[in-house]
């Protein structure tokens, strides 16, 4: 069963200095526990910043005693993350877990991992072949998936609509909550997070 | 809710760091940091070696919960504690497993409720509550043994043999020299400020004294023990019992002959390790269980991790095959003479 008084003090205290973090974390659907949607800036200095990468979070049942699952939902070009389906090869979220780490230093070690890629132990080979061969495009690359898919912002409303469906949302649903906030992209992000 | 506002917030040094909430019954590790009895023992490996949340340092013994400790929190946070006490004694009955029992703290905290002492603000502590048990003054430096008793770092290096043995409960201590329990000597140095740096002075002016040997901290350190004890582990991983761990020394999980008690009636059984086994001390169970001096013990390898492997069939790697083979032989052979061995065993203690 989770430990969800842990979880509960967990969200209270990642959420209390998010401005200087950078990192959030909200409840996925409704009152459920154990499906969270982290959010993390990108770093400054990397071609990752200025965009927000959202992430989805799976607490199994004896969490804090196994890993979290996190899975990159905003789409991005890292060596060590699946451009494909978001999947992260990071260690501690798998055999270099500890009870004694939270969401929040997960979600900071994201961070981190975005700052200080390892192409030697690549979750995406491609990437990782990029990085190492061509290291220029990589960062042209990078640079435009993050303009492209972390920063909402930018783009008009049917775009933002269609991140919201890659994200996994139902499209009428999308529309109608971004409509509703003005198309504010994280608003409307929260709004459909929290259910 | 509103228990949680009666509760002023608790010192940070009490916190434990896998479920983030008081401290309740702690465990030191030889590392030194600490953590809740459950939150240590849902951490530990079925049939690995076990790393500390906070250091990841291997460990393969659970230790007994420090009673020093208990009483520490309890008397400093008395209201959180209580509740902490019911969470977990509410979970306890669920799984029906449980932590040991201490009446003392029970009776003693509900009296305070009933003479009406105000619910927030603890109690005074006084320096009784944390003395050393070998220089009976108050601690310096504390370092915890896996008996759960607490030494002065400096007081404990004085007992200098090869073996660290508790002078209170004449327990042996397994691995190494444990590490000063910084958390605890914090609390120390901000709740006794005075005494805390007369005993920092008086035992500069030792050091100076002994001269070279450098003082306690440097000196005996024995990490060569818990280095060939985790390689141990690994090359013995075949005969590790799968989440059973012994009663006595806390080794978790037993590796080698596991003597399983007939008699004690808890799901969670009362089992021993073979040198616990063999040596006249045994500690009550670590679960509450009720296990009684003339109970009987009988081998039990059901829980081998190459047996379980073995019933579903897994092949094993070469090297195994040998390891194993030559283990079934020689527990039969011990099978056949235990009935008689175990039941001189029960008495054997004062000779």
């Amino acid at each position: 069963m989770l430990d969800t008084s842990r979880v509960q003090k967990e969200l209270v205290e990642c959420n209390r200095d998010t401005a200087i973090s950078g990192v959030s974390i909200d409840l996925h659907d409704g009152a459920n526990l154990t499906h969270l949607c982290g959010s993390i800036s990108g770093p400054l200095g990397t071609p990752y910043e200025g965009g927000t990468f959202i992430i989805d979070i799976q607490l199994p049942s004896d969490y804090p005693f196994e890993p979290p699952k996190m899975q990159f939902i905003t789409r991005v070009w890292h060596p060590n993350i699946s451009s494909q389906n978001g999947a992260i090869c990071l260690d501690i979220l798998k055999d270099q877990w500890s009870p004694a780490l939270t969401l929040k230093t997960a979600l900071l070690s994201l961070q981190a991992l975005l700052s200080a890629p390892a192409p030697d132990d690549p979750q995406d080979a491609v990437v990782a072949q990029q990085y190492l061969r061509d290291y220029q495009k990589f960062v042209g690359t990078a640079r435009h998936w993050t303009e492209t898919f972390a920063k909402i912002a930018t783009v008009g409303i049917d775009e933002k609509v269609s991140k919201f469906v890659e994200m996994g949302f139902p499209e009428d649903l999308a529309r109608s909550v971004l409509e509703a906030v003005k198309g504010d992209e994280n608003a409307a992000l929260e709004k459909l997070c929290s259910g | 809710m509103e228990e949680e506002s009666l509760e002023s917030s608790y010192h940070p040094s009490f916190q434990c760091c896998v479920c983030l909430d008081l401290l309740f019954k702690p465990v030191v590790l030889a590392c030194g940091h600490m953590s809740c009895f459950w939150c240590v023992h849902k951490a530990m490996h079925v049939f690995r070696a076990s790393h500390c949340a906070i250091c990841r340092q291997p460990y393969i013994h659970f230790p007994s919960i420090c009673q020093l400790l208990h009483l520490l929190v309890s008397k400093m946070e008395p209201v959180a504690y209580k509740r902490r006490e019911k969470e977990v004694l509410e979970e306890e009955s669920r799984r029906d497993v449980f932590s040991p029992q201490f009446n003392s703290l029970a009776s003693e905290s509900d009296q305070s409720e009933e003479v009406g002492l105000p619910n927030k603000g603890s109690l005074d502590i006084s320096k009784e509550d944390v003395l050393c048990a070998l220089c009976q003054d108050l601690l310096y430096r504390p370092t915890v043994l896996n008996c759960g008793h607490v030494f002065c770092e400096s007081c404990l290096a004085t007992i200098g043999s090869e073996a660290l043995k508790c002078h209170v409960c004449q327990s042996m201590h397994p691995g190494e020299f444990p590490k000063i329990c910084l958390d605890l000597d914090h609390v120390l140095e901000e709740q006794f400020p005075n005494e805390y740096a007369t005993r920092r002075e008086r035992l500069k002016q030792l050091e100076k004294v002994m001269l070279p040997c450098g003082g306690p901290s440097s000196s005996v350190s024995r990490n060569h023990i818990s280095k060939d004890g985790h390689l141990w582990l690994d090359e013995n991983l075949p005969k590790a019992n799968v989440g059973v761990g012994c009663d006595s020394c806390g080794m978790y999980p037993i590796i080698g002959k596991r003597y399983k008690c007939k008699d004690c009636k808890e799901a969670i059984g009362f089992d021993l390790c073979e040198s616990c086994y063999n040596t006249s001390s045994k500690l009550p169970g670590r679960f509450n269980q009720q296990h009684k001096p003339d109970h009987q013990f009988e081998l039990d390898d059901s829980h081998m991790l190459y047996k379980i492997l073995l019933l579903k069939s897994i092949s094993m790697e070469e090297p195994y095959q040998d390891l194993y083979e030559d283990h079934v032989s020689v527990d039969e052979t011990v099978d056949s003479n235990e009935n008689i061995d175990s039941n001189n065993h029960t008495e054997n203690g004062n000779s």
